[in-house]
Order: C-alpha cells, then sequence, then structure tokens
C-alpha cells in the first residue's frame, strides 16, 4: 500500500499557551465574527495548572461520526478532513456523542454540527496552524511524519542515555582550527 | 442586531449598595469621543466623582473597560483597562489629595466582556455583606461571597469556575489584600494577569466585591470582514517574523534585564542604586527559562505569549508553581531588595499575585524598609520586632502576608511607602516616587525620556502611560521614519546629530514624550498590547498598528487625526482629575535624591538630573500640550478637545495650586521644584 500524502493536524499540548487565537483565526475564517463558539477548534483550559489542550476533529481513518449518522452528513472530504453536509444534517448531535474526543461543535446559527474542514483550498492552509506560528502547538503535516516526529521526540530523551557527554563548542571549533 | 461593529454600543452599571443593574445604550456619537477601553473609562471617572471625593467613597465609580479590538482575531487583542479615582496616589500637598488611576491588566477579561455584550462595566456603591457577580449575556446575579472572602486569587478563580460549572468563564478577583483595603492592592483575573498599579483592587474591596464573573455568547461582527482578515493577517505576520518579537516568546519580558543592566538603569536596592552587579547571569531570560519555566501563558488573542507559568523544580520551595513573573515583578521583588536567590523571588511573585498585591509597590515596601535598616532610621521598635535584611526572602515572605492582612507593621506598611515615611516621620527621602507611586524598575537618571514621563504620567510613576522607548538607541535606529514623523525634518536632524548620547539628555523628550504618551493611549483605547508599537519594531507604531484595524472593524468615518485627537482628550481629562485638586506642577517632578545623588556604579556612574534642565523641560512639555505654565489645561486647548467642563475646575484648582506654592508649607518628601514657580 502506498504511503498516504494526506495532511493532517497535529497538536502539541506541551507548547499551547492559552491564547485562544486559533479560534479567532477559525471563527474568522468561517463566519467573518469572532467568538469561540463559533471557532471548530476548541481550547480546553486547566487553568489552575496553566494547561491548555486543543481539541479538534482528528479525521480519524476509521471515523465513528461517519458511521453513527443517520442522515449520512458526515462525509469525508479529498483532503482527508470529515465534515459535516450542512444540507443533509438534522443537528441530533450524535456525531458529538460517538465522537471519542467530543470534537464536533455545534453552530450557534443553525444548530447543525460543523468540525474542521482544514480551511478547503485556502491559499493560507488551516489558519489556525498559521495563527500558531510562534508557538508550533498546532502543526499541519504529512500522515506519516506525524508520527515520526513525535517518535523522535521520545527517541531523543531515550538516546540522551546513550550518548556521549556533550563537548563545549569552543574546545570544539579550537581542534579544527588548527593549521 | 445593533449597529455596532467591533464596539458593543452598551455598558452595564452595577449598583452595589442596592444589588441592582442597568443596561445602558451608548450613541455612536459618544464611542466616537472616548472610543472605548481607557477612554471611556475615563469620561466616567472624571464626570462621576468629583473635587476633593475619597476614592473609597461609595458612590466613587470603578470601571472596567475594553475597546473595539478586544476579543477578535487582532493579534494581542486581550487587554483590560481598570480605571478609578486611586487611593494609593497622593500629591506633595498632602495625602488626602487623589488623582486619576488606572491599570491596564492581561488576561481575557475585556473580551468576556464583549462578548457578554458590554464595552464597559461600572460598578458604583458598597454591598452590605461580600458579594461577587456572575454575568451572563444580559443576566446579571449578585452572589453572596462570604466563602470566597479570605481566599487568594487563585483559590477564589477555581472556586467560581467549579460553581458556575463553566470552565470557559473569565474572572476578575481580588485577593486578601483588597478585601483588607491595603492601598496598593490589585485586581487579578485569569490567575496571575493583574491589573497592579494605583491600588483599583483596594477600591474593588472597598466596595465589598469579591470577584466579577463574564461570559457571553454574543459574536463580534466586522464592519468590513474581508479586509479586516487581510489586515490582521498582515500585522500578525509582521509580529512572526520581528526579532523582538521571537526574543520575547523565549525569554518573556525578562528580556529586558540584560539591556536594562548594559545602560545600568535596573532598580537595586530600594531603586536608587541603579546598577546591579552580575543580573543578567541571574535574572536573564534564558536563565530563568532554563530552571524555571513550565510553560508559556497567552493573553487573549496573543501569537507571543509573553506569560510564564513558573514550577520550581528544586531546592527549598520545590514543587511550587504559580502564574508569572514578569520582569516587573522579578525586579522589583527581587533586584530592589537586592537578592540573588530567584527561587525564593518567584515565590514572593506567586504569592504577590495570590494575595493581590501589586508587586512593584509591595517590592517598594520592602526595600524600603530595608534601607531605613541599614541606614539606621527606623529601629525594631518601628517595626514591632520585625527586622528586614538586604536579600531577606523568608523575611519578606513573611512581611508581605502581614501586608496583605494588616497585621502588625504589615497594617503601616499597606498605606504605600510615602504615607509610611509621613506617618513615622522616618525614612523620608528613601521614597522613589512621583505622586505617591514608586518608581518601576528603571532608573529616573539616566534614560531621561522614562524620567519625563514618571513624572508626567497621569497615574503617577509609571513609564506605561508614556512608552518613550524611541529614546533607546536600538529602537530609535530601527524606526527612523517614526523620528521623521514625530520631530520633523529639523528636529530630526538635531535627533541624529546628538545620537545615540540623546538618551541620557533631556533636550529632545518633551516632543518625544507628548507623542509617546498618545501612540500608547492608542493601544488603550482599542485594548491592544502597547508592546507591539512600544519596544518591539516591525508593526510600527499605532498608525500601522491599530488605526486600519480600528477602521475596519467599526467601519468608523473617523481619520487617523480624530483618534489620535481623542488620545490627546483622553490624556488631558485624566490629568484634569488630578489638576481640579490643585495638584499641578509641584508634583510633575522627582525627589530630591535623583538630583543630588548620583548613581552608584555601571556605565553611567554619578549621573544624577540636572535641576536648571528639568525646569525647562518641565516648561516645554507643558508647551507640547498647549498647557499653562503651571501645567494646567489652558480654556483653549479644553474647548479645542470638546471637553469645555473643565474649565471651571480648571480654575479652582488653580487656585488651590498657586495658593500652595505661594505659601511656605513643606512638601510631604523632599521633591524638587523650581523656585521661580515658588514665587
Amino acid at each position: 500500500m502506498a504511503l498516504k500524502e494526506e495532511k493532517v493536524l497535529v497538536i502539541d499540548p506541551d507548547k499551547c499557551t492559552g491564547c485562544h487565537s486559533c479560534e479567532m483565526a477559525c471563527s474568522i475564517q468561517h463566519f467573518g465574527k469572532c467568538h469561540s463558539h463559533y471557532s471548530r477548534i476548541r481550547i480546553q483550559e486547566f487553568r489552575e495548572v496553566n494547561t491548555f489542550i486543543a481539541v479538534t476533529c482528528q479525521a480519524c481513518e476509521n471515523a465513528p461520526c461517519i458511521k453513527v449518522c443517520p442522515m449520512n452528513a458526515r462525509i469525508r472530504l479529498e483532503s482527508g478532513a470529515v465534515v459535516t453536509n450542512e444540507e443533509k444534517c438534522i443537528g441530533c448531535r450524535a456525531c458529538i456523542y460517538a465522537c471519542p474526543f467530543g470534537a464536533p461543535v455545534i453552530n450557534p446559527d443553525t444548530g447543525k454540527t460543523m468540525s474542521c474542514d482544514l480551511c478547503m483550498d485556502d491559499e493560507i492552509g488551516p489558519w489556525c496552524v498559521k495563527a500558531c506560528t510562534l508557538q508550533q502547538a498546532i502543526k499541519f503535516v504529512n500522515a506519516q511524519d506525524a508520527a515520526r516526529a513525535k517518535g523522535r521526540d521520545m527517541a531523543r530523551i531515550i538516546a540522551e542515555d546513550y550518548m556521549p557527554p556533550q563537548q563545549e563548542e569552543s574546545e570544539f571549533a579550537f581542534s579544527f582550527s588548527v593549521d | 442586531m445593533s449597529d455596532f461593529h467591533g464596539w458593543r454600543g452598551q455598558r452595564l452599571r452595577l449598583d452595589m449598595t442596592n444589588l441592582t443593574y442597568e443596561i445602558e445604550k451608548l450613541p455612536m456619537a459618544y464611542m466616537k469621543k472616548w472610543v472605548g477601553g481607557r477612554g471611556m473609562n475615563t469620561d466616567v471617572v472624571y464626570h462621576e466623582s468629583w473635587a476633593g471625593m475619597d476614592p473609597l467613597d461609595p458612590q466613587a465609580p470603578l470601571c472596567f473597560g475594553s475597546g473595539a479590538l478586544a476579543g477578535t482575531f487582532a493579534p494581542l487583542s486581550g487587554r483590560t483597562t481598570v480605571t478609578a479615582v486611586s487611593p494609593m496616589t497622593s500629591s506633595v500637598m498632602g495625602m488626602d489629595v487623589h488623582g486619576h488611576g488606572d491599570t491596564n491588566m492581561g488576561g481575557a477579561f475585556g473580551p468576556a466582556m464583549k462578548y457578554a455584550g458590554y464595552d464597559q462595566i461600572i460598578v458604583k456603591g458598597k454591598a452590605k455583606k461580600p458579594t461577587w457577580v456572575y454575568i451572563y449575556d444580559d443576566k446579571v446575579e449578585f452572589r453572596d461571597a462570604s466563602h470566597l472572602w479570605g481566599l487568594g486569587s487563585k483559590k477564589t478563580t477555581i472556586k467560581i469556575v467549579e460553581e458556575l460549572n463553566d470552565p470557559d468563564i473569565r474572572i476578575s478577583c481580588i485577593g486578601p489584600a483588597g478585601e483588607n483595603l491595603v492601598r496598593f492592592a490589585c485586581v487579578i483575573n485569569n490567575m496571575s494577569a493583574s491589573g497592579g498599579r494605583t491600588g483599583m483592587g483596594c477600591v474593588m474591596g472597598s466596595k465589598n466585591l469579591k470577584a466579577i464573573a463574564v461570559g457571553g455568547t454574543k459574536p463580534i461582527t466586522c464592519a468590513d470582514p474581508d479586509k479586516f482578515k487581510k489586515q490582521a493577517w498582515d500585522l500578525r505576520d509582521r509580529i512572526h517574523t520581528s526579532p523582538s518579537a521571537i526574543r520575547r516568546r523565549a525569554e518573556g519580558s525578562m528580556d529586558l534585564f540584560d539591556v536594562g543592566n548594559a545602560i545600568g538603569i535596573n532598580a537595586y536596592k530600594n531603586a536608587f542604586a541603579g546598577y546591579m552587579p552580575r543580573i543578567e547571569e541571574v535574572y536573564g531570560g534564558m536563565q530563568w527559562a532554563e530552571q524555571f519555566l513550565f510553560r508559556r501563558k497567552g493573553c487573549w488573542s496573543c501569537p507571543v505569549s509573553c506569560g510564564r507559568y513558573t514550577l520550581i523544580k528544586e531546592g527549598k520551595w520545590a514543587g511550587y508553581h504559580c502564574g508569572g513573573p514578569e520582569m516587573e515583578s522579578n525586579c522589583n521583588l527581587g533586584c530592589r531588595i537586592a537578592s540573588y536567590d530567584l527561587a525564593g523571588v518567584n515565590v514572593l511573585c506567586g504569592m504577590a499575585n495570590d494575595l493581590g498585591l501589586d508587586s512593584i509597590s509591595a517590592g517598594a515596601a520592602l526595600s524600603w524598609t530595608m534601607e531605613c535598616f541599614e541606614k539606621g532610621y527606623i529601629t525594631e521598635e518601628d517595626t514591632g520586632g520585625i527586622r528586614l535584611e538586604w536579600a531577606d526572602i523568608e523575611g519578606s515572605i513573611k512581611v508581605l502576608n502581614m501586608i496583605a492582612k494588616r497585621e502588625g507593621y504589615g497594617d503601616i506598611l499597606a498605606e504605600g511607602n510615602v504615607r509610611v515615611a509621613n506617618k513615622l516621620g522616618k525614612g523620608l527621602d528613601c521614597v522613589p516616587h512621583c505622586r505617591g507611586l514608586e518608581h518601576i524598575s528603571v532608573d529616573p537618571r539616566i534614560t531621561m525620556g522614562f524620567s519625563l514621563g514618571y513624572a508626567m504620567s497621569t497615574r503617577g510613576s509609571d513609564h506605561l502611560k508614556n512608552y518613550s522607548c524611541l529614546e533607546f538607541p536600538g529602537c530609535a535606529r530601527s524606526r527612523a521614519y517614526q523620528i521623521d514623523e514625530i520631530f520633523g525634518p529639523e528636529g530630526a536632524k538635531k535627533f541624529w546629530e546628538d545620537f545615540p548620547k540623546e538618551m541620557t539628555e533631556l533636550d529632545t523628550k518633551p516632543v518625544l514624550c507628548t507623542w509617546s504618551e498618545k501612540n500608547k493611549c492608542v493601544a488603550d483605547l482599542v485594548s491592544c498590547c502597547c508592546q507591539a508599537i512600544g519596544s518591539w519594531g516591525g508593526a510600527g507604531s499605532w498608525k500601522e498598528a491599530y488605526y486600519p484595524l480600528f477602521k475596519l472593524i467599526t467601519g468608523t468615518d473617523m481619520t487617523e487625526d480624530d483618534l489620535f485627537k481623542v488620545a490627546e482628550r483622553v490624556i488631558n481629562t485624566e490629568r484634569a482629575v488630578w489638576l481640579r485638586n490643585g495638584s499641578g506642577i509641584q508634583d510633575d517632578t522627582h525627589v530630591d535624591r535623583f538630583f543630588d545623588e548620583g548613581v552608584v556604579d555601571g556605565p553611567y556612574k554619578g549621573k544624577t538630573i540636572d535641576r536648571e534642565k528639568w525646569a525647562w523641560a518641565q516648561q516645554e512639555y507643558y508647551k507640547c500640550h498647549g498647557w499653562d505654565e503651571l501645567g494646567f489645561i489652558t480654556p483653549e486647548k479644553a474647548t479645542e478637545l470638546d471637553i469645555p467642563e473643565i474649565i471651571p475646575d480648571m480654575e479652582k484648582g488653580k487656585e488651590i495650586c498657586v495658593k500652595w506654592l505661594k505659601s511656605d508649607a513643606k512638601p510631604t518628601t523632599p521633591v524638587f521644584i523650581p523656585e521661580a514657580v515658588r514665587k
């Protein structure tokens, strides 16, 4: 089987600062107005320990929301994103309770559900990702790379035990600059 | 639907005495006149208080204001201004002269107010028992706060979130310091975003108001969403690529320590020494981050997130975690008390937040005690057995607790340094302050723009009313076009001739300060962070950064000049709160020590402020504003700014001022008042 070339959102809770820029970006991109309730990505705050988790549609391979939808309104787009077809949706919210992440949100204007469409073909790409340029808490990467990057981060921690002691940079420079 | 975009066009008035509320609709003309945030607050505080008002009078208004950009996609738009007549500040004429006080806090309270549908919340009256207020859209509930009374700001926030079972609710509250009417108590929102200065927490406590919790469902609309999106991305891109913003993200505001110490301006030993040896090795942003950074913490819609969250990993306080600190807290609770124990200092910062104390004034109270002990001005007899030596963290922890609870010696310190020194009749020369508010961590003898800014600030000594960063060589170099704009071709030529020596001279400062304070004021009016247009390059000034966003979201026909005019109106009105009490030129100055005693060490060792130059700069600054020679707003200026109602107040105020100047009354602390003025 060929490697999947789809791109996916990868979230790193350790880098999230709880600034809600992604929510603001999402809501204004899709609705032209600003409020967290209009955002498809939501920051769940655990303020007392300064921990913030971004919850958004993970576009699961085997998506329960697609199966559970009685109207077949949850559909997968070519980009891999799983979205609600608002014309078919009856606002029963079954996709929310079937979703292990509680990721779909309710559109406050229509009462139907909505979830991340990866900003479709917008030239900026997913707006939440760009809004997080400095913090890098949400990235948009190839599906295969998502696993590799995370794996490498973990491996680095293990590898430190197996590495030689770090050399001082100046020492290093000296040994190679003598003619 | 309302006609307003960006703005809400309504404000909420809370009457704590009768536990009632009123939603007041605002006309477009009003919004254009005062714009929002700091502007609307200033209007209310000036017009709904009176000359000689006691700041703790139940009828004194306490305002929370947010601006047109709060809670939107515009970057750095999480700021909230809290304004009232300040219980902390005073005039050299006497302790009972109070003036305008305000404080600007980050976090997410302002955006939440906007989502609930209000540009402003005004609190008046005094509840019979501790109360907190829950606001959700049009619903307003006054709830009993007896179970929250006495709790720190962190616990209060957690309990309210639990009670409402709403993790998205935004809470502004006071700690024990505010309840006990410590004069420099602060308002804390989002656990550690504090509105510290000028004692707004004290005013909140005087109303028996423990907390305000706000949430809402109303989205903020834009007049021109497509252009607004583009403009917001444009500003975000500029911030994303600004080296200063990138550094600020990595190091927090502690990135200023090494810059500061390179020119020797940090507040060391009660802010009179001016240069702390090895400061950047201990306090520098990267050093701090390596040891203590648990995670960054961002204000609403801020891509930079200079906020920190501390986790102390080892040593005596291992396991302690808290929000903060930022540079000022670290400097004032650390360098100012001469401590090199960073973990201990962080504990002090965390405590100040939790107790609801302004970390700057709290640090000043500790360091004043320490200097007075060193000089032998006070003894254990004055302090009830407490003895504080430089760098005594354990002792400081104890005293901070005593201040917040107003116990023993803490009860004396809780009045603020000027009052303490006057009450004890000791250490009057050890208070570095303007208008009763202690200096922040920048020495006023070296960077003269900040120095003039402290003295002229409308809320007492403060750098953020007058953020004249362009005096720093790095900033000026990278933003030469702004120098041209401010000084004009002739002035700019002169500026560059003296460059970079101009930093330590007063010559260009009256003009620079007049511009800088309006620049900063625009940021407050639209509720955005002043850092992007102040210390960082890249984003430009208010004109490039915030005006376009403001115009696109509100769809207003206000021009750049109109908005700049509003900034001037706001600054004048704030000053009028002082002036009507008679506090003019005699308070626009520094304490004698900064004129007599040189900087102790560092590159500018020995530097003082020149008295003659200072007297000149005062007058030049007044001229730049179109005020008279005593610093009073002239009737022409008031008419030009469309605030003619202040004219009678100014006349009365001037009478008081002249009478005091002609008398032989001594100022409360030794300050420099030009002799020509006193005759």
